[in-house]
């Protein structure tokens, strides 16, 4: 590792911008290059990036991914053909779900539509009970027989859901082997690989939406590494999956699924990263772009995680089961659209302008009045200051927006307008910022909210002020975040498996031996040909009270498992019940639902270099003038700006004033102070409301 | 008490569409944060997994604010019983006070429907409710399905403070736990409950405090003026008249065949609707019963659906426009001591009537008729590896939708009366109880054939592994849910049992199988219903026909049979000049008949009396009697 050249790259490609940042771990320099997407192939805009941030392939050691090319292929539908194989009597579960109607109201209704169509979903004999016990065994000849159909009718992809397979895989594992023998061209995803979980429709959607996108995402990793090499890269190509940790190529050409939120789970784990440095154990990761904003959390140093995610929204979504990090989403971003709605109604988004025609002021053709509009005219955005001048907004195009679609039709002047907007704006990011807290029983005041994402730096200190969070952060090149996040990953498996079995019943030794397997398959699959400095493993159990449905996770330290501390378990899941839900039943006998594990392989951290330190006073170099700003009470105030890349350590701003940098404005509210930090990070204090 | 409570000042509407717009989306995040916080805590399935339970908001009069997405069915129920209550208590109503009833005249429905109330008081003053009903899996009452009578159903708590001023009641406590099967689970349930009414107090209050009692208070009655304005534009857009229709439930359960007639009017003037519900049957002598508040909701659940689907919070100005007719004593207005243990059951068939009589109105509004049931099973019986007791409602396996008049109905979706309720998964199922379910799959052929089909209805095959008791008390079994201009019937729904090794399964004619005894190795089957189809079978696109066939949703007979299709020989492909040929013929002909009713009357079986263990039992370890079992019955 002691190569003279030692660059560390990432690539987080979005839909509108790939972003890279390059860490040169010799100098600890760190350089960030913004290019256009290019969809027809992405590899092209990743070296556009690579040659803005004027780094080069053949330098790095290490090259760091985050990509939608998975959750794409399932939202736009264009994935394999698949046919799916299931214990007999289940072909129709992954069309029939769980049967309920989240918009109750609507006639109209739609349901989640699977990815594999019934004349491609084929039942074979065979059973296994819930104790794992076989009933019925596989039918060998079946599987052949329905693969040879499937193979005959065009499909390039296998998934497998046997029931009670959380518990004994058996059959799956069986019926796999006979497809690889027999069709080795085609990708096989057998629902025990991706989740260990009971929940027989949720697993069989993870795995069909394994083998859907697992073609094309092979195709994707194979043209990139051959990319990789044509451009004279030599070192290691690794993935971020949902849950914030990498893996490598290997991993993800075969559980593809993980990789589904890349994106915005490496801007969370950017976050942690940010945490550590700075000593901040608790914080709110607040990522608001164009269309969305999004809120992760870190707790007493952790993020924290969920089991599954719906893909493409609540009411018609494909679940995935498997670990991730917790992230929920509202539809608001810059580009939301502001509307009159029947009954004299004002709304912000979900409806988005998007990239095209975009917000009004773009003059792209956008007609109806977005977020981003709202922002110009209050003079929160500079028109003539946007991606450092390259557009130019239109000031007066906004501004007629407003007045036509949502003032004259409320009897508002254009300025309340444009605040309203951004106050409706603010209170909807802060439910979302809210909730991510409060489902756990945690209170968002006690966070600090960390803004990215372009957008997330105007807003954040509204968010916080709505929150009563005392401290923002804006980190440095809040618009390349996520890639900084990739950079800071470690590599990471995760496991779970089901065990239904009560705490006072369940023995240590089984327990042992299923942790002592997962830890040994995860340390093997992190440390696979990889330079990691450590590996660690985590343990947790899925708990509930006799009789309760739902289950939470349970962190526990292991020397609970050592000494076979039975009521120590018991007590850390009585407080955790005790925080999420405000109530614990100590006398109530628990139950084990599941057993999770994460093993990490540690890699070597890029350690980021101070910036030059000033005094309190900014440099006259950073001053870029004053001009005309709205806030609530005070109206129009003359607002000094200045050029966030001039700015030093130990400089400080008394709000109200704007912080310009290339991709991002960060808005700093009369009575707030802002300090910027050794790293660079702008810290904000928020007076209390 | 007047020295608690001072005179509220007056509530100014709020004119500000800002404020109104951020109190509009605190309110839906606050009852939302209250679903969440009873789902994740409850003790049991009905309330965790489907969602059997409705949370909201109450303004000092005890009119609707926001209700959580919960039971559609019980739109009216809660804001009737914080109703109740005001009116009960009068002035004394205090701080820290928690009012519990679970009176089925009151909340309409049944004793299982626990509904807590906490007031909630700002600066001394009683500025809103906040209030949770949830179902309990089991509240007392006979085990034996089939009750005349409300005595027979469980403990009837009247109107009770079960916390006055912060300090629990001891006794009533102890009376509740003294009532219930499963005293553990129902204190479990009771502290959810509990949870969820507080949160809703704090979160109101913080809102309070953030905003300003003004506007939220302001904003809340502008909330509830958009709501009605919006739902009277819409009605305005409806054209004037009076609409009838007519369908029927197939009995009560108690006096097997007898019909129960459902005729609704509606009249649409202006911008004002008018839902007379003076012609349903009068109450019945089984327990289909429900009180005046669920008669109520039929009416406001199928007004929103045409006027406001989406619109949050689903709030009181949203039914302003809305008037309904509906005497006491029928069977959605049932009196003391009606039996009301299934009440749900009814008023999903009203709401679809409404929906038939308003189909020549609104074409494009409306659906076809759907399965209208819940297509619940309940079990109960004992663990064998520790003896413990058990109730299980299972099946809640969905059913089909209408088709509309641009789209084919849904596949297995749960019915009208609830809305986010989710069925249990199979592995968690056969974890928990001696059950294995052998089939869970769509019904072919069970959406009525139409330009737009029916969706399909499911089968669950559930086999016990050891003796249990079982019931069901579906209905709609010869009602079939019916199709529009020229759509055919959907299939209806249907119970069944299966012994072990015997050739035929038993039916029930009215889909009602009550307090069955299954020996291991016996299997019960519930089928739901189809929903209608939409337009003239004989015009559906040829492409969306094949597919259906293809994918076995419609079998070949049926696509020749009931679409007119013609297939070319040895294959599954549409021969599209033959099928024209043969749609012609059929049109002429007044072909394909539809059968709404099902005119065939199976005999009933006998009484069920439990079977002996047959020989074949002895011979074989659990494990290979579950296999035979299963397999004797999919090889049928």
């Amino acid at each position: 590792m002691s190569q003279s050249e030692a660059i560390r790259l990432a690539a987080d490609v979005g839909g509108t911008f790939t972003d890279v940042a390059a860490f040169d771990e010799v100098t600890g320099e760190l350089k960030l290059g913004k290019a256009l997407t290019t969809p027809q192939r992405l590899v092209g805009g990743i070296e556009h990036g690579v040659d803005k941030a004027g780094s080069r392939f053949s330098a790095a050691r290490l090259f760091l991914h985050g990509t939608t090319v998975a959750v794409n292929t399932i939202l736009e539908r264009n994935g394999a053909r698949c046919a799916l194989l299931t214990t007999l009597g289940f072909r129709d579960i992954y069309e029939i779900g769980r049967v309920n109607r989240p918009e109750s109201y609507n006639l109209f209704f739609k349901k989640h539509e699977p990815l594999i169509d019934r004349d491609l979903r084929f039942e074979i004999m065979e059973r296994i009970d819930a104790q794992g016990t076989v009933l019925i065994k596989l039918d060998e000849d079946q599987v052949r027989a329905a693969v040879s159909e499937a193979v005959a009718q065009g499909v390039e992809a296998i998934a497998i859901l046997f029931l009670h397979s959380y518990r004994n895989p058996a059959h799956e594992q069986h019926a796999k082997d006979i497809i690889a023998r027999e069709f080795p061209q085609l990708f096989v995803s057998a629902s025990h690989e991706l989740s260990q979980e009971y929940r027989e429709f949720e697993r069989t959607s993870t795995a069909a939406a394994n083998a859907y996108v697992g073609p094309r995402v092979r195709t994707y990793l194979s043209e990139m590494e051959r990319h990789l090499g044509d451009a004279g890269f030599g070192g290691n190509f690794l993935i971020v999956q949902s849950t914030g940790g990498l893996f490598d190529v290997d991993d993800a050409r075969r559980a593809c699924i993980r990789m589904l939120e890349s994106g915005p789970a490496a801007g969370v784990i950017g976050t942690k990263a940010l945490c550590d440095s700075i000593g901040m154990p608790n914080a709110i990761a607040f990522d608001m772009g164009g269309t969305t904003a999004k809120a992760g959390v870190i707790y007493q140093g952790d993020v924290l995680m969920t089991g599954g995610a719906l893909v493409g929204g609540y009411a018609t979504g494909l679940p995935i089961q498997m670990p991730m990090i917790d992230i929920q989403e509202v539809g608001t971003g810059g580009g939301s659209i502001a509307r009159v709605e029947l009954g004299n109604a004002l709304r912000v988004g979900p409806e988005s302008a998007g990239a095209a025609p975009g917000p009004v002021c773009y003059g792209l053709g956008g007609i109806e009045p977005t977020i981003t509009d709202a922002n110009l005219v209050l003079g929160r955005l500079g028109a003539d200051r946007f991606l450092g001048g390259e557009i130019r907004l239109d000031f007066d195009g906004a501004c007629k927006a407003l007045v036509d679609k949502i003032a004259k039709p409320l009897g508002l002047d254009p300025i309340e307008a444009a605040e309203g907007i951004l106050r409706i704006a603010t209170t909807k990011m802060a439910h979302v910022v809210r909730w991510v807290t409060t489902e756990r029983g945690l209170d968002a005041a006690d966070f600090a909210l960390v803004a990215y994402g372009g957008a997330g730096p105007l807003h954040a200190c509204d968010v916080a002020r709505e929150l009563a969070i005392a401290r923002v952060v804006i980190p440095r090149a809040p618009g390349h975040f996520s890639a900084y996040g990739m950079l800071v990953a470690d590599l990471r498996r995760d496991f779970v498996n089901t065990w239904f079995t009560p705490l006072d019943e369940a023995p240590f030794s089984a327990m042992e031996a299923m942790f002592a397997d997962m830890e040994v398959r995860g340390g093997a699959t992190v440390t696979r040909g990889q330079s990691v400095t450590a590996t660690s493993a985590r343990r947790a159990l899925d708990m509930r009270y006799v009789g309760q449905e739902h289950a939470v996770t349970v962190d526990v330290p292991i020397e609970l498992f050592q000494k076979q501390d039975r009521a120590g378990i018991k007590q850390h899941f009585d407080a955790v019940h005790q925080t999420r839900y405000g109530f614990a039943v100590p006398n109530e006998k628990a139950e084990i639902v599941s057993l999770r594990s994460a093993v990490v392989g540690e890699l070597r951290k890029p350690a980021f270099e101070p910036i030059a330190e000033g005094g309190a006073q900014p440099d006259a170099a950073a001053f870029r003038g004053t001009r005309k700003v709205y806030f609530a009470r005070l109206g129009f105030v003359e607002t000094p700006t200045y050029d966030r890349a001039k700015l030093q350590a130990g400089n400080r701003v008394a709000g109200p004033a704007l912080i310009e940098e290339h991709a991002s404005t960060t808005v700093v509210h009369p009575g707030d102070a802002l300090e910027v930090d050794t790293f660079g990070d702008l810290v904000i204090d928020i007076r209390r409301a | 008490m007047d020295d608690v409570t001072k005179a509220a000042p007056a509530i100014a509407i709020q004119h500000n569409p800002v404020v109104t717009e951020i109190v509009r989306n605190g309110l839906v995040a606050v009852t939302e944060e209250m679903k969440i916080n009873l789902m994740r805590t409850a003790f049991n399935m009905i309330i965790y997994e489907a969602l059997d339970f409705t949370v909201g908001l109450f303004d000092a009069k005890g009119d609707i604010v926001s209700i959580g997405l919960g039971l559609p069915m019980f739109i009216r129920g809660m804001s009737d019983t914080v109703k109740a209550k005001i009116a009960h208590f009068g002035g004394d109503i205090e701080p820290g006070d928690i009012l519990l009833t679970n009176d089925a005249y009151i909340t309409g429905s049944h004793l299982n429907h626990m509904t807590f109330t906490v007031p909630i008081f700002h600066d001394g003053e009683l500025v809103a409710f906040s209030c949770c009903m949830a179902h309990w899996p089991d509240v007392g009452g006979t085990l034996v399905e089939g009750t005349t009578d409300i005595f027979s159903e469980g403990l009837q708590l009247p109107i009770v403070k079960i916390y006055r001023k912060g300090v629990p009641n001891e006794e009533l406590i102890a009376i509740i736990r003294n009532n219930v099967r499963l005293p553990e689970r129902a204190m479990g349930d009771f502290r959810a409950q509990l949870g969820a009414v507080k949160t809703g107090e704090r979160r109101f209050l913080e809102m309070i405090r953030k905003y300003g009692r003004d506007d939220v208070l302001g904003g809340i009655v502008a909330i509830m003026a958009q709501s009605e304005a919006a739902a009277r534009a819409r009605v305005r857009e409806m054209p004037d008249g009076v609409y009838e229709a007519e369908s029927f439930m197939d009995d009560d359960g108690i006096n097997i065949g007898q019909r129960v007639p459902i005729r609704v009017k509606v009249t649409i003037q202006g911008d004002q609707m008018t839902v007379d519900l003076s012609g349903v049957s009068g109450q019945v002598q089984g327990f289909y019963n429900s009180g005046i508040t669920a008669g109520r909701s039929c009416c406001q659940v199928a007004f929103k659906c045409l006027t406001s689907a989406l619109d949050l919070p689903i709030n009181e100005g949203a039914f302003r426009a809305l008037d309904i007719v509906l005497p006491p004593g029928r069977v959605v207005s049932a009196q003391k001591p009606a039996a009301m243990r299934m009440w749900m059951t009814y008023p999903m068939t009203i709401v679809d009537t409404i929906f038939k009589a308003l189909a020549p109105a609104l074409p494009s509004q409306v659906i076809a008729g759907h399965h209208a049931d819940l297509c619940v099973g309940r079990m109960n019986g004992r663990r064998p590896k520790d003896n413990s007791f058990f109730i299980y409602l299972g099946g809640l396996l969905g059913g089909g939708w209408g088709a509309k008049f641009d789209s084919d109905g849904r596949n297995a979706v749960i019915a009208m009366n609830d809305g986010d309720t989710h069925n249990g998964p199979s592995e968690q199922v056969e974890a928990k109880y001696p059950l294995l379910v052998e089939r869970y799959c769509l019904r072919q052929d069970s959406g009525g054939a139409g330009k737009f089909r029916g969706g399909l209805g499911a089968e669950q095959v559930v086999q016990a592994r050891h003796p249990i008791r079982f019931s069901s008390q579906m209905d709609r079994a010869r009602c079939k849910p019916w199709g529009l201009f020229g759509g055919l019937s959907g299939l209806g729904n249907s119970v069944a049992l299966h012994r072990f090794n015997q050739a035929e399964e038993t039916h029930f004619p009215n889909a009602k199988a009550l307090n069955q005894v299954l020996q291991p190795g016996d299997a019960y089957i519930l089928r739901s219903g189809g929903g209608g189809g939409y337009g003239s079978p004989l015009e559906r696109d040829l492409a969306a026909l094949e597919h259906d066939v293809r994918c076995g949703y419609v079998s070949k007979d049926a696509a020749e049979r009931l679409y007119g299709a013609a297939f070319k020989p040895d294959a599954l492909k549409i021969d599209i000049g033959a099928t024209e040929a043969r749609r012609n013929e059929m049109r002429q002909r007044g072909l394909p008949h539809d059968e709404p009713i099902t005119e065939v009357i199976i005999p009933f079986p006998a009484t069920a009396a439990p079977q002996p263990l047959q020989p074949e039992h002895e011979k074989l370890t659990e494990e290979e009697r579950v296999a035979f079992a299963m397999q004797c019955r999919c090889c049928r």
